[in-house]
């Protein structure tokens, strides 16, 4: 079976790193998201692997390039206007045969365990068309599902009235007949319809899916999605190349990769990630679910906590970064801390396209754009969202 | 539903042909059997009981052959007989068929075979199928030929399995509804009702479709479409799981696919034979003392059914656990005990019925396998019809059982002239409301329920409470949380906590409380009244109830609303609410759902 990945959105929710780069190439557990998706469905058994790109198409064509350092073969589409699902997933139509099954999946989700072959298991059973389907905590902005007692799927509701539903909704993985791309033009590239007609017509099967799983919208759900890919770790693994001097301390599983240099006094507590050709400093202190890129430096003294740093960033000496993501290149200066909850203990709230959003949650630091740079002794406060490519002057709190 | 297989091979096909049943026998485990072809005759091996007992008794596995036919039935209509199970042989023994759906035009035909003086020895739809095509054998001398005019002439749904000594070396199958599959192996051919038959040989198969037949070699095959005579040519398919999945139908366990299924099981129980009801409501009128009885979750199926009884129909039915019958049963020749039992094997319920029997007291049971030792042993049994139940945790049968139970009081009700039969009929019409209602539930509550089972997964101390009817429910919940996720839950009458319980309560002690309807507006005030307690005490409640979100059911700290509903289907509707509880707080944790630790589907000790 052949897959198709859309990974062609703007993703505007999850600036500011969706500036920068698409959102598939966002960094989760020490990998982008998309190179998750393709090592789980070679591992599945699907080689041949379709991707509609769009917004800053030329980093995942950079990355992945055909695909054969991930044994696989990949196929890039353009997507110029981006006009929706419905428009990208017509846009692939001549790769597919009359008769035959793809496997379709959004590119933007993130599981604890290989949900892809759990489909094809569904499917194989009984070789009908395939949705995916999962129970969220939050199920307001994805299509809900009914269904009945034979798993089939009666009828979809792709936005709930408020007050919301409590049903099972589509965790953005389906196997569909080629004729799918018939019904698509049938209801002009309207995704919700064509489903709406394939249930209808052919029916579609659910598949549910019981582990983790999360749509990543917001840029807090990248600190979820990474904890979820973490915890699915089983054991440690440290590279030959990498080098530890000196007394540093190791719990719980840590990925360490090629050349990394790690100063005596560091203690690292897994699940935790270090990328390849990293520096890290003497007395660092690295918490869980702390993933740092390739080629960061991370000065004396630092503490790092439930946070991100995509790769060639660095943080100066005795800083703090908790619950945050950084993009790549960023250069925080030394003694910056970034604040991770408000006095009150109230639930973080951040600025997202203009708009105040409540992120429920009651630790959150901040979230740093690609190139940024941060002067020495600086304070972020929580939920604060750093543009790309800014400078932040020394001795400062921001936003004021 | 049953499970038919054969297959086709080159050496002694006996033990994977009682394999292949024995991975079938979810479909259907009251009696099994198999016909294999020896270099004499058909040798049928069949008996009633799991495929195990039946291969113990009958030595299944013996006869010499290679190619040979097996089936597992889940009776239906007929009785669990010998005579009854499959494989049935033609009068002259050569030929022999396995069967799996229903010939709705039997009867016919089989009084035109009698006529032609064939003789038959069950009272099975499917013995037809043999006798036709013995029938029309002579005259071409053509197996493929009788073997294609009988199945024309069948109406029904079925897939049939055939050999016969005429061709030693074929297995002829048909498939209408019913499902079939065949397996391409390494020198033998399988067929299956499902992959499970063959999938341990076998990767490579061949799906039929309806009103196709096919001839099976061990080293070839063909399919044919039955009306047309065409060669049908056929894509073969690998198959890449495992087995267990596929019986679990795409479900993730045993549990949530029968949970789902109770919706249909409440139809059936509502079709349950009216005569059956009848008879027991006359027998409960007739008598001086009637007791329910069961163990575990059926005995809390009792307890809830002595409130409709008293409720509805006016009399007093005690409940007691079926352990406890012998110390608290005073029973004599004028008694009735009620047994209720998913598999008809649990021990203590019939040694309770044995004891009431010696005392002369008349004995009822309510069983959901058929021709278990309890349906034999009641002098009356309802066969609650939910189908097999796999996982160990009872869901839909109890709902079943409970249904059925309801039934009964209604009609009592009437006799006993409590209830008018406009009152009946209307109290019936809410029922048939509870499918709709149910599955509104499952599938637009699931998210909540699942939100909070695993926002609440790490408390270890559950209190369930509820009053009237309300109760059981309670207990019945609770022990669904001990049973599949190892949590303590204790259930009781929400009343009954100010006399002691409540001394437990502070922060840290987590209850559930079950809600009446507001129309029941003095059981709901009680209700409220308890949730009181437990609040002024700091304690967290967790409230199942029927009204608006942030209404007066604000002093509960989470809640699951459910869809309006009447009185007499209320408490249903919460049990499946908390039967999705006590799933999703396992799937949170771990557990093992369809087979949890120290638990058995039938407790078949003392």
């Amino acid at each position: 079976m052949k897959a198709l990945i859309l990974a062609a959105g703007k993703g505007s929710n999850l600036v500011p790193f969706t500036n920068t780069r698409p959102k598939p190439m966002i960094n989760v557990g020490g990998v982008f998201i998309l190179e998750n998706t393709i090592r789980l469905l070679k591992d599945s058994g699907i080689n041949v692997i379709n991707i509609v790109v769009g917004h800053e198409a030329e980093t995942i064509e950079r990355y992945f390039e055909k695909g054969a350092d991930f044994g696989v073969n990949i196929h890039y589409f353009y997507q110029n206007n981006l006009r929706g699902i419905g428009d990208a997933v017509s846009i692939a139509e001549d790769r597919f045969s009359p008769g035959e099954y793809f496997m379709l999946v959004y590119g933007d989700i993130i599981t604890s365990a290989n949900i892809f072959s759990h489909t094809l298991q569904s499917f194989n059973m009984v070789k009908e068309p395939i949705a995916s389907v999962c129970l969220t905590p939050s199920t307001k902005m994805f299509g809900n599902v009914y269904l009945n007692n034979e798993m089939k799927i009666t009828k979809i509701i792709e936005k709930p009235k408020k007050g919301g539903l409590g049903n099972y909704v589509l965790s953005g993985i389906f196997i569909l007949p080629s004729g799918f791309f018939s019904i698509l033009k049938k209801t002009k590239l309207n995704m919700e319809k064509a489903l709406g007609i394939l249930i209808n017509d052919m029916g579609l099967r659910a598949s549910i899916w019981e582990e983790e799983w999360i749509d990543v919208v917001y840029p807090w759900d990248i600190l979820i999605a990474n904890k979820i890919l973490m915890d699915s770790w089983q054991r440690t693994s440290i590279s030959k190349s990498a080098s530890l001097k000196g007394d540093v301390r190791i719990e719980g599983p840590v990925h360490i990769e090629d050349d990394v240099e790690i100063h005596s006094g560091t203690i690292i507590e897994g699940p935790s990630f270090i990328g390849a050709g990293s520096f890290i400093g003497n007395n660092v202190l690295i918490r869980k679910y702390t993933a740092i890129g390739k080629g960061c430096t991370i000065g004396y003294g630092v503490e790092l906590k439930n946070c991100i740093l995509s790769g060639n960033s660095k943080v100066g000496r005795l800083s703090f970064i908790g619950d945050s993501v950084i993009g790549s290149n960023v250069d925080i200066g030394s003694g910056t801390m970034t604040i991770n909850c408000n006095l009150d203990k109230s639930s973080v709230k951040s600025r997202i396209s203009g708009k105040i959003i409540d992120t429920g949650l009651n630790k959150l630091g901040a979230f740093i754009g690609d190139d940024a740079v941060i002067g020495s002794g600086n304070t972020i406060m929580a939920g604060t969202v750093i543009d790309a490519k800014v400078r932040v002057l020394h001795h400062y709190t921001y936003p004021k | 539903m049953c499970g038919i297989s054969g297959i086709a091979g080159s050496k002694n096909i006996g033990v994977p042909l009682l394999e292949s049943i024995k991975h079938l026998e979810y479909r259907g485990y009251d009696s099994c059997g198999v016909a294999i072809m020896t270099p004499y005759h058909i040798e049928v091996r069949k008996n009633i009981g799991y495929v195990d007992e039946v291969n113990e008794r009958e030595k299944l596995s013996e006869p010499q052959g290679e190619i040979g036919i097996a089936h597992t039935r889940w009776a239906t209509h007929g009785g669990v007989t010998k005579e009854n199970t499959h494989p049935h042989l033609s009068c002259n023994k050569d030929f022999a068929v396995v069967h799996n759906g229903i010939i709705s035009n039997y009867m016919e035909i089989k009084k035109w075979l009698i006529g032609e003086g064939h003789k038959f020895h069950s009272e099975t739809d499917t013995e037809v199928i043999v006798h036709l095509i013995e029938k029309y054998f002579p005259a071409s001398k053509d197996v493929e030929n009788a073997f294609v005019m009988a199945i024309k002439q069948l109406e029904g749904t079925y897939a049939i399995a055939m050999i016969t000594t005429n061709e030693k070396d074929k297995i002829f199958c048909a498939k209408r509804e019913s499902p079939l599959v065949i397996g391409l192996g390494d020198g033998a051919n399988y067929i299956g009702s499902d992959f499970n038959a063959f999938i341990d040989y076998t990767k490579n198969a061949v799906v039929l479709d309806d009103d196709e037949y096919a001839v099976i070699l061990r080293d070839r095959y063909f399919i044919k479409n039955t009306f047309s005579g065409d060669i049908v040519r056929k894509k073969i398919t690998q198959i890449n799981w495992d087995s267990d999945m596929a019986k679990k139908g795409g479900y993730p366990h045993y549990m949530l696919k029968e949970i789902y299924e109770q919706p249909q099981c409440v139809i059936n129980a509502m079709q349950v034979d009216k005569g059956l009801i009848r008879k027991l409501s006359e027998m409960i009128m007739e008598s001086n003392r009637v007791y329910l009885i069961g163990a575990g979750t059926t005995y809390y199926v009792s307890l809830f059914s002595e409130y409709n009884f008293s409720s509805i129909a006016g009399i007093f039915t005690p409940a007691i656990s079926s352990d406890e019958f012998k110390n608290l049963g005073e029973v004599d020749k004028d008694s009735l005990v009620i047994a209720i039992s998913q598999s008809g094997e649990t021990y203590d319920t019939l040694n309770a019925l044995k004891f009431a029997k010696s005392r002369g007291a008349k004995t009822s049971a309510i069983v959901n396998v058929m021709g278990s030792s309890i349906a034999r042993f009641a002098d009356h049994t309802i066969m609650q019809g939910s189908g097999p139940e796999i996982c160990v945790i009872s869901t839909k049968a109890a709902l079943s059982q409970m249904i059925i139970l309801l039934m009964v009081a209604l009609e009592v009700g009437v006799i006993n002239k409590k209830l008018t039969i406009k009152n009946k009929n209307e109290i019936e019409r809410n029922i048939s409301m509870l499918p709709e209602l149910i599955q509104k539930i499952l599938n637009e509550k699931s998210g909540f329920i699942h939100t909070i089972a695993y926002k609440f997964s790490h408390i270890n101390n559950w209190l369930y409470l509820g009053r009237g009817k309300y109760y059981p429910i309670a207990l019945e919940s609770s022990l669904k949380m001990k049973e599949v996720a190892y949590i303590h839950a204790e259930g009781m009458p929400a009343g009954f906590l100010k006399h002691g319980t409540i001394a437990l309560i502070d922060e840290k002690l987590y209850s559930i409380i079950f809600m009446p309807p507001k129309s029941n507006e003095e059981l709901y005030n009680l209700s409220l009244g308890s949730a009181e307690e437990i609040k002024a005490r700091k304690g967290f409640i967790i409230g199942f109830h029927f009204g608006e979100k942030g209404g007066v059911e604000r002093l509960f700290n989470e809640e699951i609303i459910l869809p309006k509903a009447q009185e007499v289907i209320a408490p249903f509707l919460e049990l499946v609410v908390a039967q999705l509880f006590a799933y999703f707080t396992a799937v949170a944790l771990k557990r093992n759902i369809d087979k949890p630790r120290s638990l058995a589907k039938s407790v078949t000790v003392a």
